[in-house]
C-alpha cells in the first residue's frame, strides 16, 4: 500500500499552500473585523482579484472539465486542495466551478446561460431545497409548480439558502405531480432568475455569514428552464448534496491542523507554576487526542475521494468522512479554544470565530443524525460487508 | 543565452526548528521536511524573467545534493525553469564551501553558460561564500546584490543595492550574478507548469562524470573545520536611565560610542 503523494500533488499541495499563507493569511484580521459585512469576508472585488491572480496560474475550475477551461483534477486532488484552503479562516475558493448538476444536467441553452456564466463568475447560483417544514426530509416539500401553457408558475418558500442573499438564480426544487412520490416522480428543478419575481432576506445566524430564505409568490417559469427531467428532482437534489460531503470533511482537515498548531506553539509558551502548560498531561492528552482524530479524518476523506476518482459508489464513505470529520473539527476547536485560555476567547484570534463557523457543519449536508442513519442503514441492509476491501 | 541557476535544498524553515547535530556540528537535515530554499525561488523568478524579456534562451537549474534534492529541482521546473541538474554522489556528503563551489563550477564548465544567478546566500547556512567561489573556478566575474539585472549586448548590467540606494555595475559576459534577497516578487508554479514538470529534461550527475576526484570534495576534501558550536548570547538587559537632567547628554553619549551618530 503507497501512502505517499505524487510529485504533482506535492507539488499542488505546495503550491495552494504558499498561496495561503501569502495571499489569505494576511487578510484574516480583516476578515475578522469585518465579519457580516461581505460574503467573501472581504470586498468581493478584492476576492475576485484574488481568483483572477490563481487563475493566471492555472488554479481555476479544480473540478471543471477541460472544455470549459477548468483544470479537472479529479476528487483526491480536490481533497488535498480544499484541506489547504481549509487552514484560514479567509473563506476562500478558487473560482471557475459549477454545481455538479448544472454542468451534467443542461441542455444546450441552460449551459449558455447558466453554467459557462457561473464558471466565469459573471453569475452565482444557489441550491434551494430546504423548507420550513422539509429539512432532513427533503420529500416533505411542499413548494409547488403548476403548469400554466408554457410556463410553470412557482408558489412556497425556501430557507436556509447559502447565497440566497447574492444569487442571482436558484436551483428550486418543487412539487409539480402530487400523485407521485417525490422520489419517483413527484419532484421538479427549476433554474429560476430572481428577476423572474422571487425575493429573499438574510437569516442571522451564529456564523460569519447568513444564509436566506426564499419566497416565490406566482413566480413564473418558461417551461425550458427545467434542469434534466420534469419529475427528475429528488435525484438531482440528492446528487447536487452528495458531491460536498467529503468536501466539508476535507475542510475540517486544514482548520484542525491550523488549530492544532496553534495550541502547540501556544502550550510550548505559555507558563503556568513555573512551567510551560505544554508539560502538562491534562494539554497533552488534547493535542494527541487531536492529532489522532485529524489523521483518522484524513484518511476516510482521501479514501471517499479516491472512490469517486474509481467512478465507485463513494455514498456509504462520504457519510463516514462528513460525520467523523465535522465532529472532529469541531471537538479540535473546543480544545484549542481552551489551552489559550480567556486569549481563546478574545476576538484577537480566529479561534472564537472557528468555534462558532465549524459548528454548521454537523448540521448541514445532511446532519449528525442523519449520516448516521445512512451508514446503520448500509450495515444493516447488508449495502457494506465489513472486513472486506470495496 | 544559456542561464543557469544554482538552487539548494534546506530544511523548511517554515517548520523546521534549525538543529545542530554537536557530533558533526552541522545543521541536522535527515527526518525534518526539506524544501527549495525560499530565496532560491525569488532567484530564479529573477533568471525566469530575464529569460523571457531576452528570449531564445534556455534557463537551467543545478544543485548538488542528496538524490532527495530531485524534489527542489522538480518544483524549480515548475515555476519555470526548462532543464534541471542534479549533482549527487555519495561522496559529497561533508562538503564544505570550497567542494561545493569546485563541484558546481565543474558541473557549469561543461555547460559554457553564458550568465550563472546563485542568491546572496542559502537561508540555512548564510556562508555566502558559493557563488564568489564558482566565480574564481570559472575564472568569472562576479556581480553581487542585485536587484535589477539585464543584458546589453555582450554586457551583463546590474543595479547592486548599496546601504543608502544602488549603484549601476556591469562586466562582460559570461558572468555569476547573485541576487539581492527580496528584490525580486516570488512566483508561483503554475499548474502547467507542474503538470510538464516531469516531462522537461533532467539529468543527475555522479563525481566521476564530473572527472573530480572523491578526495577533491565532501569530507575527505574539505578545508573548512567547524571547531565549536554555540548558541547565540542571549540578549542583555538594556539599560534603564533615570532622567535626572542629563538623560538626553547620557543617550547621546551611547549613541556615539556605537557609532550611530
Ligand atoms: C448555514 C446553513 C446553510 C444551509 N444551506 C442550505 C442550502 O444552500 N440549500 C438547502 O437546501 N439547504 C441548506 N441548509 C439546510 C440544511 O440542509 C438543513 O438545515 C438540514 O438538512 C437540517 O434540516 P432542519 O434544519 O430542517 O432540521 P430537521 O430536519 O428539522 O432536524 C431537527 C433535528 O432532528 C434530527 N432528526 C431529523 N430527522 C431525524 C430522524 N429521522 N431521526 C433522528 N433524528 C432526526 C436532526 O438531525 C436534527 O438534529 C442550510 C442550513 C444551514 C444552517
Amino acid at each position: 500500500m503507497d501512502f505517499s503523494l505524487t510529485e504533482e500533488q506535492k507539488l499542488i499541495q505546495q503550491t495552494v499552500r504558499q498561496f495561503v499563507e501569502r495571499e489569505l493569511m494576511p487578510l484574516e484580521h480583516e476578515v475578522l473585523r469585518n465579519e457580516g459585512r461581505y460574503p467573501t469576508g472581504i470586498e468581493p472585488e478584492r476576492y475576485r482579484a484574488l481568483q483572477l491572480k490563481a487563475k493566471e496560474l492555472g488554479f481555476w475550475g479544480i473540478n471543471t472539465p477541460e472544455e470549459y477551461g477548468g483544470a479537472n483534477l479529479g476528487s483526491v486532488m480536490t481533497a488535498l486542495i480544499q484541506m489547504e484552503l481549509g487552514r484560514t479562516i479567509v473563506p476562500f475558493s478558487f473560482g471557475g466551478s459549477v454545481d455538479n448538476i448544472l454542468l451534467h444536467y443542461s441542455n444546450e441553452k441552460q449551459k449558455q446561460e447558466y453554467v459557462i456564466p457561473v464558471i466565469e463568475g459573471k453569475r452565482i447560483s444557489c441550491f434551494a431545497l430546504t423548507e420550513p417544514g422539509a429539512g432532513s426530509d427533503p420529500s416533505a416539500i411542499r413548494t409547488t409548480a403548476v403548469k400554466d401553457g408554457n410556463h410553470w408558475v412557482i408558489n412556497g418558500q425556501k430557507v436556509f439558502i447559502t447565497h440566497g442573499n447574492e444569487a442571482d438564480f436558484a436551483m428550486v426544487f418543487a412539487v409539480t405531480d402530487r400523485e407521485k412520490p417525490p422520489q419517483r416522480g413527484g419532484v421538479t428543478c427549476f433554474l429560476v432568475d430572481r428577476a423572474m419575481g422571487w425575493t429573499s432576506r438574510p437569516i442571522p445566524t451564529m456564523g460569519g455569514w447568513s444564509p436566506a430564505e426564499l419566497f416565490f409568490d406566482n413566480v413564473r417559469v418558461p417551461e425550458d428552464h427545467v434542469l434534466g427531467e420534469v419529475g427528475q428532482g429528488f435525484s438531482l437534489g440528492m446528487q447536487w448534496i452528495g458531491q460536498g460531503r467529503w468536501l466539508i470533511a476535507a475542510r475540517a482537515v486544514g482548520t484542525a491542523e491550523r488549530l492544532l498548531q496553534m495550541a502547540i506553539d501556544y502550550a510550548r509558551q505559555r507558563v503556568t507554576f513555573g512551567k510551560p502548560i505544554a508539560e502538562r498531561q491534562a494539554i497533552q492528552w488534547m493535542l494527541a487526542d487531536s492529532a489522532v482524530e485529524i489523521q483518522a479524518t484524513k484518511w476516510l476523506t482521501l479514501h471517499a475521494a479516491w472512490k469517486a476518482d474509481q467512478k465507485q459508489d463513494n455514498r456509504y464513505e462520504a457519510s463516514l468522512a462528513k460525520l467523523y470529520g465535522s465532529n472532529m473539527v469541531n471537538r479540535v476547536v473546543d480544545r484549542a479554544l481552551q489551552i489559550h485560555g480567556g486569549m481563546g476567547y478574545t476576538k484577537e484570534l480566529p479561534i472564537e470565530r472557528w468555534y462558532r463557523d465549524v459548528r454548521v457543519t454537523r448540521i448541514y449536508e445532511g446532519t449528525d443524525e442523519i449520516q448516521h442513519y445512512i451508514i446503520a442503514r448500509a450495515l444493516l441492509k447488508g449495502y457494506v460487508h465489513l472486513g472486506t476491501w470495496d | 543565452m544559456k542561464i543557469f541557476v544554482c538552487v539548494k535544498q534546506i530544511p523548511d524553515p517554515n517548520t523546521v526548528e534549525s538543529k545542530l547535530d554537536p557530533a558533526t556540528k552541522r545543521l541536522v537535515r535527515t527526518g525534518v521536511s526539506l524544501v527549495l530554499d525560499p530565496g532560491d525561488e525569488t532567484t530564479i523568478a529573477a533568471a525566469i524573467k530575464l529569460r523571457d524579456s531576452l528570449g531564445n534562451s534556455e534557463l537551467t537549474a543545478i544543485s548538488m545534493g542528496p538524490a532527495s534534492a530531485q524534489e527542489a529541482l522538480r518544483r524549480a521546473l515548475a515555476m519555470g525553469v526548462d532543464r534541471a541538474i542534479l549533482i549527487s554522489d555519495s561522496a559529497l556528503a561533508g562538503s564544505d564551501v570550497l567542494g561545493t563551489a569546485r563541484t558546481l563550477a565543474a558541473a557549469l564548465k561543461r555547460e559554457n553558460p553564458d550568465l550563472i544567478f546563485c542568491s546572496t546566500e542559502s537561508t540555512d547556512g548564510y556562508t555566502g561564500m558559493v557563488p564568489g567561489a564558482i566565480a574564481e573556478f570559472l575564472g568569472l566575474p562576479q556581480l553581487t546584490f542585485a536587484r535589477e539585472i539585464n543584458v546589453e549586448g555582450t554586457k551583463a548590467v546590474i543595479k547592486r543595492v548599496t546601504q543608502t540606494g544602488y549603484e549601476v555595475v556591469e562586466s562582460p559576459l559570461p558572468a555569476v550574478v547573485t541576487i539581492a534577497s527580496g528584490s525580486f516578487e516570488a512566483i508561483y508554479p503554475t499548474m502547467k507548469g507542474i503538470m510538464s514538470a516531469r516531462k522537461k529534461p533532467f539529468s543527475q550527475l555522479s563525481l566521476s562524470d564530473l572527472g573530480l576526484d572523491p578526495s577533491q570534495v565532501g569530507e575527505a576534501g574539505a578545508r573548512e573545520q567547524v571547531l565549536s558550536i554555540g548558541k547565540a548570547e542571549a540578549r542583555a538587559a538594556g539599560q534603564i536611565i533615570k532622567d535626572e537632567g542629563n538623560a538626553a547628554e547620557i543617550i547621546a553619549d551611547f549613541l556615539q560610542r556605537h557609532q550611530l551618530l
